[in-house]
């Protein structure tokens, strides 16, 4: 069971540092699985959260702007909702200066990357973001009704 | 856990049918452009994305698409995504694909909507 997994009788936390290597994010997510699988939740309620999660960790991989980066995940989640907490050791950003994507803009650039952030904001049922110097950390309510 | 990604691809009535498999990441987007593009050449216009055995994608992945519907678009052909879990639809529809490829239930029924398209008009 990964670092610092607790179980509780209406909650589960579980807490992982991923480094980059590449798919790291699906580690996170097999637990996601069976944090669900142990409560009951139906596959389907998570397929969402499966999303957000895997955007939360590969942005925060690419663009913290470490030499080595690595990202410290906790997932608590209950039969009705699930936390998300995303932090990174990186230089920071400022949020409000990334613009939103547009489908129509992207057509026509070269660059079709930079749905990460919009794509956990739209997903998730709150969505909260901390950047300066010493990293980001992303806050994420998801609800599982 | 998921499975890595891979892809197959048939040809029927010069439409591509691509169908993946397992997490749609960089390497599994690129590979399905790069399939795209080997057919593209060749003139096929007309392409089906089934993704009903990728339960995962991200972002990444999902923007070597954007490229193929827009190489699509100026060549007047049409991309039609089949088979898709409701939060991989969700997140296409978020991303606004849909404005310019078309979703079908199954391979069949998207292969269907290019013959309706391409009936003449009354």
């Amino acid at each position: 069971m990964p670092e610092g997994t607790t179980l509780m009788s209406d909650a589960v936390t579980m807490k992982i540092t991923l480094p980059k290597i590449p798919d790291i994010e699906l580690v996170a997510l097999e637990g996601l699985d069976r944090l669900a699988r142990h409560l009951g939740i139906p596959d389907e309620k998570i397929g969402e959260a499966r999303i957000i999660v895997t955007e939360a960790i590969i942005n925060a991989l690419e663009h913290s702007g470490e030499k080595n980066p690595s990202v410290r995940l906790e997932f608590t989640m209950t039969t009705k909702e699930l936390s998300v907490f995303v932090r990174d050791y990186g230089k920071g950003f400022t949020p409000g200066s990334v613009e939103d994507p547009d489908i129509k803009v992207k057509l026509d650039s070269k660059n079709k990357r930079g749905w990460g952030l919009n794509l956990m904001k739209s997903m998730s049922d709150d969505f909260r973001i901390e950047s300066g110097k010493s990293g980001t950390k992303i806050t994420i309510k998801k609800l599982l009704l | 856990m998921e499975q890595p990604f891979s892809l197959t691809s048939e040809v029927r009535e010069n439409r591509l049918i691509i169908t993946t498999s397992g997490y749609v990441n960089n390497v599994g987007g690129e590979a399905i452009a790069a399939e795209f593009a080997r057919h593209f050449e060749q003139g096929t216009r007309h392409i089906v994305i089934n993704l009903g055995q990728s339960r995962v994608v991200n972002s990444v992945g999902m923007s070597f698409l954007i490229e193929i519907i827009e190489r699509l678009q100026d060549a007047g052909g049409k991309l039609v995504f089949t088979d898709l879990d409701p939060a991989v639809e969700k997140m296409l529809s978020i991303m606004g694909l849909f404005q310019y490829a078309g979703k079908e239930k199954t391979v069949g029924d998207a292969l269907l909507s290019f013959h309706e398209a391409g009936k003449p008009g009354p």
